[in-house]
């Protein structure tokens, strides 16, 4: 298992564009992977009603967490994701 | 075979056609017990796959449905479902259930408006897998690939888009009523209408095979092979009538003795206008500004109006009466939030908003100018009760003159102002406003329900709308008098223009313009030219001194 912290920047947090595009990118990710918000809730993004529904707003740091074979890869992937906005602006 | 007779509505037509039923389902999970876990979660896997499917092909050209494809698919909801059917055995339509509930209840509780919204979209998916897993047919408005007279509880706007309109023969509706969408629609198309038809919805079924005659107000279910024929001919022989019709389309309003009106046609958006041209209109009576506010994610700017007035202004060759925003609390716009009022039809609309939001109201002032340059545009303001509204307005139109002056844009300096006459403050105190204006258009919805006291759209009391009561006669009759006192003209848009059994005491009256939907003009025109106006004259003076309605109506059966 690895995991790294990272910065939310969407400015309204992750509503449904950007959740899809993070699910599309988990959907991706053959190791099982967990967003972790600040007081402890455990989210797997590979659903888009999770993803939503945790209601992750714009400046909360999350942890991203991946076990499995490709779980390095993975990370830096949903790592990029995030921190890159998530195709947003 | 049954026969079923209902309340009338303005729509005439016969109709023979398969019925295409959409149903609104409750789609309530039912209560079975599974008989295996297993078999459960495949069926519901199966329903995912089904609907999913479905979707796809619409989420090519659509985001929403590409949205919901993803919903359709997610693991979580997956996950949720499959967890219930195996902890609780649940079937799959209350493990369904109770998941997308779960999910809702989330999302309905977050702040933000968008999330809350998103509720909406998790229902839209729950329904159909449900729809799927009850084994039922997904009957959708844009199912619709052959000819059907189209039955179902209500139709919206929305629903309308969604609908091939060649294949519709004709409508029946269990809500509504006269002034509802539905019959507006079908006017416009020429088609067969019936609305507020109750427990239709329970008496007729998808792919019943009936006949509806709209003027009559029957619904045949089944007909035999002798109904069926007779209607066959009637259908030929309206068929013949409506062709004779436009043949004749082309000659003036005029009555046998020479006297001369004008005949025009109201309209709701662009490609109305250009329908209405193909109709050989004298010009556009009432051009309904409001599509330009309602179709729109915001207020429209001064250059979109400008666009649309101009477009309008260019394919019509008379003039074209453009009526200033006429919105109210019964019609809200999605980006405009109207407070909540008891009485809507009472309360802040059509020239209240627009002389409180003068912004708005210049935007939409200027853009007529603007467009008065280029063609004939006559200005009408709605609602008017009192001369000091009159007043203001048509200093705003002054002040928006000066600048347009100022800015070197071109705009007609004698462009026709006038009001519409549609409330009793209006109609009593109409000499003063005949001294100010360049016309009236008589909005007879509206007066009839005002000075009648009766909401058209309630069905228990609709059978006391009627125009033909004295109080309207005499109304439209004093109208008409002031104006020409004035020496201006008094034109009708109101849906009483279109009814032939009015022709002849409207014209008695005066009335200079009858302005009527796109296809009824033909018709009205046709009705103008077989009446001597002596008579209507001597008819219309009866009927001013005619005590009660059903004196009118006893003059108006038996004029000829």
């Amino acid at each position: 298992m690895v995991k790294e912290k990272v910065k939310v920047i969407n400015k309204s947090g992750l509503h449904l564009r950007p959740a899809g595009v993070l699910t599309e990118v988990a959907r991706g990710c053959k190791s099982e992977v967990f967003l972790i918000k600040e007081d402890g809730t455990r989210v797997n993004p590979k659903s888009v009603l999770f993803l939503m529904g945790a209601n992750i707003t714009c400046g909360m740091e999350i942890t991203v967490e991946c076990s499995g074979m490709t779980e390095e890869e993975d990370l830096k992937a949903i790592i990029e994701a995030i921190k890159s906005g998530l195709n947003e602006e | 075979m049954k026969t079923i007779e209902v309340a009338k509505t303005t729509s005439s037509g016969i109709a023979i056609a398969k019925v295409y039923k959409v149903e609104t389902v409750e789609l309530v999970p039912s209560t079975y017990r599974i008989s295996n876990v297993e078999d459960e979660i495949q069926k519901y896997k199966e329903a995912v796959q089904f609907v999913s499917a479905k979707i796809e092909t619409l989420a090519k050209d659509n985001e929403i449905f590409a949205a919901h494809l993803e919903l359709v698919n997610d693991v979580g909801l997956m996950e949720g479902v499959i967890n219930k059917i195996t902890m609780n055995e649940d079937n799959a339509e209350l493990a369904l259930d109770k998941t997308a509930q779960e999910f809702i209840m989330i999302f309905e509780s977050m702040d933000n408006e968008y999330m809350r919204e998103r509720v909406a979209d998790i229902n839209d998916i729950r329904n159909r897998l449900m729809t799927h897993l009850k084994g039922l047919k997904e009957r959708d408005f844009g199912d619709l690939n052959e000819e059907a007279i189209l039955v179902t509880k209500d139709l919206a706007p929305s629903d309308t888009a969604k609908l091939d309109l060649k294949y519709i023969k004709g409508f029946i509706t269990e809500l509504g009523g006269v002034t509802s969408h539905v019959s507006i629609m079908a006017k416009n198309m020429g088609l067969p209408a019936l609305v507020g038809v109750q427990g239709i919805m329970e008496i007729i079924d998808d792919e019943d095979q009936i006949i509806m005659d709209a003027q009559k107000g029957i619904i045949i279910i089944n007909p035999d092979e002798e109904t069926r024929k007779h209607y066959q001919e009637l259908e030929h022989k309206e068929q013949q009538e409506k062709e004779l019709l436009e043949k004749i389309a082309n000659l003036p309003a005029e009555t046998k003795d020479g006297r001369k009106v004008k005949v025009c046609a109201n309209v709701g958006c662009i490609e109305d206008v250009k329908n209405a041209v193909t109709k050989y209109i004298d010009g556009i009576g009432l051009f309904r500004s409001e599509f330009l506010y309602m179709e729109n994610t915001q207020f429209p700017t001064e250059e979109e109006q400008f666009e649309a007035y101009k477009e309008a202004a260019r394919l019509c060759e008379g003039e074209v009466i453009i009526r200033t925003l006429d919105i109210g609390g019964d019609k809200a716009l999605p980006y405009y939030p109207f407070e909540q009022e008891e009485n809507p039809f009472l309360g802040w609309r059509a020239i209240r908003i627009s002389l409180e939001k003068q912004d708005l109201f210049k935007t939409q002032l200027r853009a007529l100018l603007r467009a008065s340059a280029f063609g004939e545009i006559w200005i009408m303001y709605p609602m008017i009760v009192s001369l000091e509204e009159l007043h203001s307005a048509k200093a705003l139109l002054e002040t928006c003159k000066k600048e347009l002056l100022q800015e070197g844009k071109a705009y007609d300096e004698h462009v026709k102002v006038g009001m519409m006459i549609e409330t009793p403050a209006s109609v009593m105190c109409v000499e003063a406003f005949a001294e100010e204006v360049d016309f009236f258009s008589i909005g007879t919805n509206d007066l009839t329900q005002y000075l009648l006291a009766v909401d058209r759209g309630n069905q228990h009391i609709s059978s006391m709308y009627n125009s033909f009561h004295p109080a309207v006669m005499r109304a439209i009759a004093k109208v008409i008098k002031a104006g020409h006192k004035a020496g201006i003209p008094v034109g009708m848009c109101g849906e009483f223009a279109s009814d032939i059994k009015a022709v002849p005491v409207l014209l008695g009256m005066g009335l200079d313009e009858y302005s009527v939907c796109a296809g009824e003009v033909a018709k009205i025109k046709a009705a103008i030219r077989q009446w001597d106006y002596k008579a209507c004259e001597e008819l219309a003076e009866k009927v001013i001194r005619a005590k009660g309605l059903n004196e009118v109506m006893a003059l108006i059966e038996d004029v000829k």
